[in-house]
């Protein structure tokens, strides 16, 4: 009778989000429509449903997809120049013409604000997968082959980390001296891939560990099927929930370091409109006019929320053990 | 115990040798040299050979990491390029600032995340609950120099200067040079907004984790033991739920100091303060080679230590962990 109770009451505690809807699923009734569901689902259509059912993931990804298309339209959307001064209009207040005031060029804040958003997404995203191309080979070699190979590449990683990632961004945005256009915002996706770089290999790393075990992995080898195939095809693709909530996690640490070093002064040059590099810029002139450094901050930061809810909901969808 | 921590302060010198080496090779890999700034209007090449040879920068890279150790194993953390003054003084001058900026911030992300992830865990799935998850998340979400900002808004600007926008006075008995500014409500006027902007990002991740691991701990057996034996609510909660709880949570304290050093340098540049991160961007800006050293060094001690004072917070937390 006790076990009975106990076995009873363990799966209805709800633990986070999705398993607590896997809790609800009435235990013995539906067991052949579970079954089928199963059967017909892909998991990846299991994941969408029940991201669908998270109101933050919802939200996220609403705030992401307008951002995207504020970005890939930021010419169409933009009612001026970013870059053109006028220096009849300097320090507007936001008004009809003006929706959100001008700087001290007389360049209008509302352009400025969505331009940005093309240098903060281009770095937050492109960073993260050029970490994401090189951190999960290593990992996976590093998991997989163990030996010489995981300890010569894991003491790099280890090396990476142990710096304060700010301070390591900072000396290799001085070392690749930072610049204007595409070519100031590839040193900075270099820069925040390098010190990101450890992360996704740790990660990997760690999961190919467990997976290199399992029985068909170990039915592959048997089978004769060549390591990289077994890596690719079956290793991998058993790793990725994970890979993907910290991806999109990730690049919302990601735009925080870029707005950061831009606030230092060390991210894409202007004229380049950057989001960081505006609110520094505007900091200075703050006493009078008040209101202009507030709307670049606030969209790094709707920015940022925006893909960290997202990635939380995913979080619960894909991997609900991870917290 | 004392052999655990001999044994840890051993392994600290690896981590250190690799920090500084990297560091040191990597300024030197920028283009150009401090000599530059260095002579100023006074550039000519043979002035330039004369200050590299009187600096030691001729010399192979490896052969310039050595000296630099060699000097620092007799205490010397070498001199300034650009100012001449010696690094470690200007280190120790720093120091106490950043310091006093990270243990208050620090301070704040406690002081804020225990009660709002008790609340969050115990009232689980209530509006309270919603409320305090929701606050964490748009916390972790706002850039430290950001909600700086805010501040700046509200207390400095906003209620006609009731805080200082920049600038630092010293607590009293930190100040380390002859004139300084040094009083404790002066100290804490200028500290307030700093701290804040550092520390509330940090409350925010510490909320969502120490209420995550709240959640499993309040369901084990022993807490339903506490409780049942007749404990009251309060050291149930208290001294059996959180205690175990927080193992996690200061794992990943330690761990955030790294953060927290990049987000002193972020700080203290946005209130103008005299600290260590404003000492450690001007010094890689300007490529004051032995000023990063410095820099880094005490960073890299700093991010060692702490990590050692997190390990043994765990045998107070669980006297089950020992070291032996």
């Amino acid at each position: 009778m006790t076990d009975d109770r106990g076995s009873l009451a363990r799966p209805s505690r709800p633990i986070s989000g999705g398993s607590i809807q896997e809790a609800e699923l009435p235990a013995t009734s539906d067991v052949a429509w579970r079954a089928k569901a199963d059967r017909a689902e892909s998991p990846f259509a299991q994941g969408v449903r029940r991201l669908r059912r998270s109101t933050t993931a919802v939200i996220g990804a609403g705030i992401v997809g307008l951002l995207l298309v504020v970005a890939i339209f930021a010419d169409v959307l933009a009612p001026q120049s970013p870059i053109a001064s006028d220096q009849t209009h300097t320090f507007e207040r936001p008004s009809r013409d003006y929706p959100l005031g001008t700087d001290q060029l007389g360049r209008d804040m509302l352009s400025r604000v969505i331009h940005g958003s093309r240098i903060s997404l281009a770095v937050g995203v492109s960073s993260v997968l050029l970490a994401l191309f090189v951190g999960v080979p290593f990992g996976m070699i590093a998991g997989y082959y163990g030996g010489r190979a995981d300890s010569i590449i894991m003491r790099a990683m280890d090396l990476i980390l142990a710096f304060p990632i700010y301070l390591l961004a900072i000396i290799l945005m001085v070392i690749f001296a930072p610049t204007a256009g595409l070519i100031g915002t590839m040193k900075v996706t270099g820069a925040i891939a390098i010190v990101r770089i450890p992360i996704y290999a740790r990660l990997v790393r760690g999961s190919v560990l467990s997976i290199k075990e399992k029985e068909y992995i170990e039915a592959c080898r048997a089978l004769g099927v060549r390591d990289p195939w077994i890596l690719l095809r079956h290793v991998l693709p058993n790793c990725l929930a994970p890979i993907i909530v910290t991806t999109t996690l990730g690049i919302a640490t990601s735009i925080i370091v870029e707005a950061t070093l831009s606030f230092l002064g060390l991210g894409t040059q202007p004229p380049t409109p950057s989001w960081g590099w505006d609110l520094k810029a505007n900091v200075a002139f703050i006493q009078s006019n008040p209101w202009i450094s507030l709307f670049p901050g606030i969209a790094i930061f709707v920015t940022v929320l925006g893909f960290n809810l997202f990635g939380d909901g995913l979080r619960d969808a894909l991997d609900p053990r991870l917290k | 115990m004392r052999t655990y921590i001999l044994k840890r302060l051993l392994q600290i010198i690896p981590t250190i040798l690799g920090i500084t080496f990297v560091v040191f090779v990597m300024m030197r890999s920028i283009p150009g040299d401090p000599v530059v700034s260095l002579l100023g209007d006074a550039y000519t090449e043979e002035n330039a050979i004369k200050a590299r040879q009187d600096y030691g920068l001729d010399k192979p890279v490896l052969l310039q990491y050595v000296i630099w150790l060699g000097k620092l194993a007799q205490g010397d953390w070498g001199a300034s390029i650009l100012s001449g003054r010696p690094v470690l003084k200007d280190v120790l001058v720093r120091l106490p600032v950043t310091l006093e900026l990270i243990v208050l911030s620090m301070a704040v992300a406690l002081a804020i995340a225990i009660p709002a992830a008790i609340i969050g865990a115990l009232r689980q799935n209530t509006w309270a609950d919603y409320t305090a998850t929701s606050v964490a998340m748009v916390g972790v979400s706002v850039p430290e120099f950001f909600l700086g900002v805010l501040l700046l808004l509200v207390f400095s600007i906003g209620m006609g200067g009731a805080l200082p926008s920049s600038g630092w006075v010293y607590l009293p008995g930190t100040c380390q040079t002859v004139v300084c500014a040094a009083s404790l409500w002066g100290n804490t006027q200028h500290v307030l907004m700093p701290a804040l902007a550092l520390g509330v990002g940090r409350a925010a991740l510490l909320t969502r984790l120490l209420r995550a691991s709240m959640l499993e701990v309040i369901r084990t057996e022993y807490v339903t033991t506490a409780r049942a034996k007749g404990l009251s609510e309060r050291p149930v909660i208290l001294k059996h739920a959180l205690k175990n709880a927080l193992i996690p949570t200061v794992t990943v304290m330690g761990l955030q100091v790294g953060f927290l050093i990049g987000g002193a340098i972020v700080v203290e540049t946005l209130f103008a303060m005299p600290g260590l991160g404003t000492f450690g961007i001007d010094a890689i800006i300007a490529r004051d080679y032995q000023q990063v050293q410095g820099f880094a060094l005490i960073t890299a001690l700093a991010f060692v230590f702490i990590n050692l004072i997190v390990d043994l917070t765990y045998t107070f937390l669980d006297p089950r962990i020992r070291y032996s």
